[in-house]
């Protein structure tokens, strides 16, 4: 075959991920289902292409450069969920050899559909073969979980509480889900679910579903603050904030909004699956985006402000220019 | 600065092209021109800049270890309603 081609997972954060994986001679290309929503998912580096159509598979094609040996190695896992850099590896090597299909694509790619090398069968599987399957594939997102449960709960014990029950219904209902579709997505789906269902139902918090709930001053911000009130010196000020001005500021903007930025940011999933999770249209998900990221971008301004940064004004004149001005 | 056609006239427009660009959510084409635009639009490049700054402030800020037994809390929970199904 001359262009060996490598079936890979189908999710629009796959191509994401994929083009993080690759060096920086390598073609990523393709094609995902937001396609039909307007979005295209390409992104060409150099040489390798991935390609697939509409709902197919993805298909990684390498085309045969003479005199060029390839190894090719990609983690389905890694394609839809993990983070690429530890779970995944792509070595583009010079060498005398033709590219050939590896085979530990073949194997990764089937991994999340395969137990002990056999074809998995969902309807026979054992409770017992569903528990390993289970602790195999899907604890190795505690952290991460844990992570966006501090963004949604209000403390660390809270938090804890709230992965704890999301893993306990994703346990439970795990003979839904459907192996070889994005495991991660589906986990945070249920993750956000518990929390606008069962935890803040405790806290009785008035449910944020809309953004008529914003406060006024938010969104009069939101809007009426252009862009150009940073510069790159502001850039590098917001860039020496500690931590916790970070999670504070996100803290502080409305949660739909804190969330998808949450989700676009910190892990990366594609507007699709941003909009699977929170289950809003795609539309809605880039507004929040765009709207989140602003507010955000305003609050780290603040915050770079109070800390003696000139970082929140529009007031960018040449007098103003010496950007080492501290109020204190 | 005003000769900003290539992402927008309004800053909202230009904002949004720069988003789409780094979440990947582009077509092959407009990466080419948005590219070309960062390229010859320092003012855009500012602001792109400043953005991938702030994705990599969050993702270093958000970024946290759960709790050592949190893993084992949830083994255990699992454990109990296999237990309970058997």
């Amino acid at each position: 075959m001359d262009e060996p081609r490598i079936l890979c997972g189908g999710t629009g954060s796959s191509l994401a991920l994929l083009r993080n994986i690759c060096l920086p001679d390598v073609v990523v290309k393709g094609r995902s289902r937001e396609a039909e929503e307007g979005g295209d998912l390409t992104q060409v580096l150099d040489r390798v292409e991935l390609e697939a159509g509409s709902g197919q598979p993805w298909t990684l094609a390498l085309p045969v450069v003479p005199g060029a040996r390839r190894k090719v190695t990609v983690h389905l896992k890694a394609m839809s969920t993990m983070d690429p850099a530890v779970a995944a590896m792509h070595e583009v090597a010079g060498n005398d050899a033709t590219p050939t299909e590896t085979p530990e694509a073949g194997t990764a790619a089937a991994l999340e559909t395969e137990v002990d090398g056999k074809p998995l069968d969902v309807s026979t599987e054992s409770a017992e073969e569903r528990r390993v399957r289970f602790e195999r594939d899907a604890m190795q997102y505690v952290d991460q979980l844990y992570s966006a449960a501090m963004r949604m709960a209000r403390n660390p014990s809270d938090a804890e509480d709230l992965v704890q029950e999301a893993y306990t219904k994703a346990f439970s209902a795990f003979h839904q889900y459907k192996p070889g579709t994005n495991l991660k997505a589906w986990l945070y789906r249920i993750l956000t679910n518990t929390y606008i269902n069962l935890y803040r139902k405790r806290q009785r918090e008035p449910l944020q579903s809309n953004s008529d709930t914003i406060e006024d001053w938010q969104l009069a911000r939101a809007e009426s603050h252009t862009s150009s009130g940073l510069r790159s010196a502001e850039a590098e000020a917001l860039d020496h904030l500690p931590d916790t001005d970070v999670k504070r500021a996100l803290q502080s903007i409305p949660e739909e909004f804190r969330l998808a930025v949450y989700f676009a940011d910190v892990e990366g999933f594609a507007y699709k699956e941003i909009s699977d999770i929170m289950n809003t249209p795609i539309g809605t998900v880039m507004s929040r985006l765009h709207r989140g990221r602003k507010m955000l971008r305003d609050m780290l301004a603040d915050y770079a402000a109070e800390r003696g940064f000139r970082a929140a004004t529009e007031s960018s004149t040449a007098a103003d220019s010496n950007k080492q001005e501290n109020r204190k | 600065m005003s000769d900003c056609q290539g992402l927008g006239d309004c800053d909202d427009a230009r904002m949004q092209r720069i988003y789409e660009y780094l979440d990947g959510a582009l077509t092959h084409q407009d990466i080419s021109e948005i590219k070309d635009h960062l390229d010859s639009c320092p003012e855009c490049l500012e602001q792109y800049d400043l953005e991938c700054v702030i994705r990599v402030m969050v993702k270093r800020s958000c970024t946290e270890a759960a709790p050592e037994n949190l893993k084992n809390s949830i083994l255990d929970r699992i454990h109990s309603i296999r237990t309970v199904e058997a």
